[in-house]
């Protein structure tokens, strides 16, 4: 029955789905190199790829709905998670963020990352029911109480930008659970009307201070922000990335990132490295890819058998697409700089394995497609 | 879709989202083509500008030689301790000021007056902390590098002048530029940057272009903190042209040593070649340390030192020489007498003139200082008789006396090639009219008093010194000059080569020599009654000296009127003199401030400087010493 069922799976698992992840993990892994080309960066990379990697099989084939099942027990276990690493001695206070848990031998790992898996679980599971009318007041207020306990732990941590990636997981749960439309239309405008005008008001009553307003100032206006300041990262991202050109700078060794110009390159900022390695060229194809993953993301989630797994696919895309929007907007200076790494290509275990994590539940459910 | 599925149009929804991913991401590409395609250039500049940086590298200073190639000044390898501006912007540099200030002995105002500085200059690249640092300060740099790593020691080079003063006024002194030099024309039209070191005064300040060379740098790749990666690029220095003076370091030492054993130790001494204008010694006191511009004016000692020199009643900032005024008394007497002959107001054969012990104007008695009878000009000279230039100076009339200063150039800049020379003033009814506007009449008395070298008629020594020795050789008046020659650098056929480079009067419209026309006989007269000062008799008989005719005329420019010459307000002391008499080499004029009648300082000094020459150029010249001036490559 074993050979059955591996028969099969071969034959229906995702296999570009796997190889887009693990070709822009790897690329991700030379751009670390020439980002930090004196570390060890991208060798733990490429070890944590291939954890991962196993990872992800070991989630795709096994039945999504089991581990759907145990949803709220998982749940229970990340908050857990996220209380432990709030306590001083086993959370690990970095740049006056307590947000990684120390493992021995290990390394670190950072539970605000994989939290979002069970969140995700939890949403689909509880929004995964064969649905007839619109979204109920009650189901609103659950899909809130279900993201903003784990955000709120978050918060204390504090982690601002992690925080916020988990809000595009409800959105999408939301916008495919039959809110009307003319709401999101609304909230939308509201958003985009909203933003000026809450910065008007925030200027005006002095609401808006210090270095939130800088950060915005300098999204504003980059050439005459305090470029050495609150401007920094912001102007010295867009440069690295402007000298990029068409095909990438010449000049590698005396680089933006290895002269120290770029601050994080390896992590937060390493789109801005690729920008300069490879160019406007180099920086499409980037992107492309992910195109080409997130719609076979969404493909996938269309042909799924059920809602619970179309649900868990589209969160999962929600998150990756929202959270690549951030990162790479705040690289060209779009967007005023938050901590929050590029999924599959920014240094880091914990974010690389629970995107491949995450990436198996999809596969997972293209791969029950036709089970019953 | 597998499922069915009533809610409102998944499967739009669905499609929604595949374009909501679409569409942000293409937001994402547009913004990527305007950074990287359309300003993608102008990235790349701002990129590499801000990790190349120019290091200067101060071209070494040309040394100055005397005439005979003795070291006057030159520089020496110091080690300074530097701040990099570019490592310290994120951070508030102020906070450095205490443990600089504490662990390299600095004073902290001055530290804090320099930071202020340098927030007004955008291309500063690096702060200077500490000029001639010791080897406890390095250590202590070496010791603090995790704390300031900003700090760096640089070897840069530091002018030397000679001890004691010597020839301070003439030599001048370099210092760092000014904020407000900086905006000057002078400055500005050739690039010069903060933190240069410029001639400030004196030659170093005329020969500034010669002297300084031209900077190199060192064109390198730092990073964040600005610490070097790799040197691109080295240029380096142009040093600057080696300058020889007219300068005779032995005469200089002569007259400075004169000046220093005067009763009040204030004056001074000038020497010049009648024959050209080469100035050979131009000594004033009391005199300054030159050091103290360029090695220590950025301590508290130095400034202390500094604000001493400005607030001293005696002016030793002043070069008494082209910027002190003096009424000339009677040195007066001998473009008076030349302008007198010339002008027809008496002749060789007929020049005689009643002394009368005075002379009588309305109601005033001017008196003379003996009584001389009726003196011809040779003997109104030699004894020096002022009722014979009372009625010499009516016969000119002030027209006359006006035309004599026109001739002689008094009323000019002599255009030697120092900063800051002043103009005589000479007498004239318009300059009456301004002194004392309630009796404006120009009037018989008042041209007495120009004929003898009072009340209108004050002159600065250089001026009276190319008058006298304009006479000396026949009418021929040189622009006096500190500048033989600035030497040629490199080869012809080099790229670098700066050619050699003689004297040539900074104002190219004034005849150089300006000629005066003395007919011979004329000259020979007046040159006869010169002669009889020192050699007949005359009021410096004393300075006599066998072998070596002098010619001059002592003076005593009066401070305050008759009776009350005594103290601090006695009169001026002058002696202005040429040797030998009929074939002049050397002219020497000094001036005693305060120290009484002419013949009894300032005669005596001049007289131990023409010692000096002699020695020098009668018995066997000697042979130049060849000194090696210390220069930092």
């Amino acid at each position: 029955m074993v050979a059955i069922i591996q028969k099969r799976k071969m034959r229906d698992f995702d296999w570009l789905v796997a190889a887009m992840a693990i070709g822009i993990v790897s690329f991700g892994a030379w751009e670390i190199h020439n980002a930090q080309p004196t570390e060890t960066f991208w060798q733990k990379q490429l070890i944590g790829l291939g954890i991962a990697f196993v990872a992800m099989l070991a989630i795709a084939f096994t039945d999504y709905r089991r581990l759907v099942e145990i949803a709220p027990i998982l749940y229970a276990l990340g908050l857990v998670l996220l209380v432990v690493v709030l306590v001083p001695g086993i959370g690990m206070k970095i740049n006056g963020q307590r947000c990684w848990i120390k493992l021995p031998g290990a390394g670190q790992f950072q539970p605000s990352e994989f939290v979002k898996i069970p969140v995700v679980l939890m949403l689909a599971k509880y929004f995964g029911k064969h649905r007839s009318g619109l979204l109920t007041w009650k189901e609103f207020f659950t899909g809130c109480a279900i993201l903003g306990l784990p955000m709120a732990l978050i918060l204390l941590e504090p982690d601002l930008g992690q925080a916020i990636t988990y809000l595009p997981l409800l959105a999408v749960v939301f916008f495919l659970s039959s809110v009307r439309m003319w709401i999101v239309a609304a909230a939308l405008v509201g958003c985009f009307a909203g933003a000026p005008l809450a910065y008007t008001v925030g200027v005006k009553t002095g609401l808006l201070h210090g270095y939130k307003l800088e950060r915005i100032n300098v999204i504003l206006d980059p050439e005459n922000a305090d470029k050495r300041g609150f401007g920094y990262h912001t102007w010295q991202s867009m440069v690295t990335v402007g000298e990029g050109g068409l095909t990438g700078s010449r000049d590698s060794e005396y680089s933006q990132s290895s002269l120290k110009f770029l601050p994080e390159p390896h992590t937060d900022f390493i789109f801005a490295v690729t920008a300069e390695t490879t160019g406007f060229v180099g920086c499409l194809l980037l992107l492309a890819s992910y195109a080409v993953l997130l719609t076979r993301l969404i493909t996938d989630a269309r042909r799924s058998r059920d809602r619970t797994g179309m649900l868990v696919i589209m969160a999962i895309v929600g998150g990756l697409i929202f959270q690549i929007f951030l990162n790479v907007g705040m690289a060209v200076g779009l967007l005023p700089v938050i901590g929050i790494p590029l999924p599959l290509m920014s240094a880091g275990l914990s974010s690389v394995l629970a995107t491949f994590i995450a990436i198996g539940f999809a596969i997972s459910v293209q791969l029950r497609r036709f089970v019953n | 879709m597998k499922f069915v599925d009533d809610s409102q149009n998944l499967r739009g929804r669905l499609h929604l989202i595949q374009a909501l991913v679409l569409v942000l991401l293409g937001v994402l590409s547009v913004r990527l083509y305007l950074l990287q395609i359309v300003n993608g250039s102008r990235y790349a500049e701002i990129a590499e500008n801000q990790r190349i940086r120019l290091l200067p590298i101060p071209a070494p200073r040309g040394v100055i030689f005397d005439r005979n190639g003795k070291l006057l000044v030159d520089s020496r390898p110091i080690y300074s301790i530097i701040l990099s501006r570019e490592d310290t912007k994120g951070i508030d540099r102020y906070t450095l000021i205490k443990p600089l200030a504490e662990g390299l002995g600095l004073d902290p105002e001055i530290l804090r007056e320099r930071f202020d500085q340098v927030k007004l200059q955008p291309a500063f690249e690096s702060i200077l902390i500490k000029e001639g640092a010791s080897q406890a300060d390095i250590a202590w740099v070496d010791a603090h590098q995790l704390e300031v790593p900003a700090l760096r020691v640089e070897q840069t080079p530091q002018r030397r002048y000679p001890p004691n003063g010597l020839l301070a006024h003439a030599l001048g002194y370099v210092q760092e530029i000014s904020p407000e030099q900086l905006e000057e024309p002078r400055y500005k039209e050739k690039h010069y940057k903060p933190g240069d070191i410029i001639g400030q005064n004196g030659i170093e300040y005329v020969y500034d272009e010669y002297l300084r060379g031209r900077d190199g740098y060192r064109k390198v790749i730092v990073d964040s903190r600005g610490h070097i990666q790799k040197e691109i690029e080295v240029v380096p220095p142009q040093p600057g042209q080696d300058l020889v003076t007219t300068i005779d370091l032995d005469l200089q030492q002569a007259a400075e040593e004169q000046l220093q054993k005067s009763p009040t130790k204030r004056g001074v001494i000038v020497s010049m070649d009648p024959n050209n204008g080469e100035i050979l010694a131009l000594a004033s006191y009391p005199t300054f340390d030159p050091n103290l511009f360029s090695q220590r004016i950025a301590t508290k000692a130095g400034r202390a030192e500094y604000a001493a020199l400005l607030n001293d009643p005696h002016k030793p900032l002043l070069n008494r020489a082209i910027q002190g005024a003096y009424p000339p008394g009677s040195t007066w007497k001998i473009p008076m007498a030349v302008a007198g002959l010339q002008q027809g107001a008496i002749t060789i054969d007929r020049s005689n003139l009643v002394c009368g012990g005075g002379i009588q104007i309305g109601n005033k008695f001017t008196r003379c200082m003996g009584n001389h009878g009726s003196p011809d000009i040779r003997t109104a000279i030699t004894r020096s008789c002022d009722g014979y230039f009372y009625r010499l100076g009516l016969k000119m009339t002030i027209s006359g006396i006006m035309t004599m200063v026109d001739e002689f150039d008094i009323n000019k800049r002599t255009g030697i090639d120092l900063p800051h020379e002043i103009i005589s003033t000479t007498p004239s009814p318009d300059l009456k009219a301004r002194m004392n506007p309630r009796d404006s009449e120009w009037r018989d008395i008042d041209t007495v008093y120009a004929s003898f070298g009072q009340v209108y008629d004050i002159v600065t020594p250089i001026s009276m010194l190319r008058t006298v020795a304009g006479v000396g050789v026949g009418g021929k008046l040189y622009v006096p000059h500190l500048l033989k020659e600035v030497r040629q650098v490199g080869q012809q056929s080099e790229p670098d080569y700066r050619p050699a480079h003689a004297f040539q009067s900074l104002d190219p419209q004034r005849p150089n020599p300006k000629i005066v026309s003395i007919p011979e006989d004329q000259h020979k007269v007046v040159v006869d009654g010169m002669w009889g000062v020192v050699n007949n008799g005359g009021t410096a008989g004393a300075i006599k000296m066998a072998g070596f005719d002098i010619a001059g005329k002592t003076g005593t420019a009066q401070v305050v009127g008759l009776g009350k010459d005594t103290g601090a307000n006695r009169d001026h002391s002058w002696f202005v003199s040429y040797a030998p008499a009929y074939k002049p080499e050397i002219s020497i004029i000094c001036l005693i401030e305060n120290s009484g009648f002419g013949s009894q300082h300032a005669a005596p000094a001049v007289r131990a400087i023409y010692d000096v020459y002699y020695a020098k150029t009668r018995p066997q010249p000697e042979a130049p010493k060849n000194n090696i001036a210390l220069r930092i490559r």
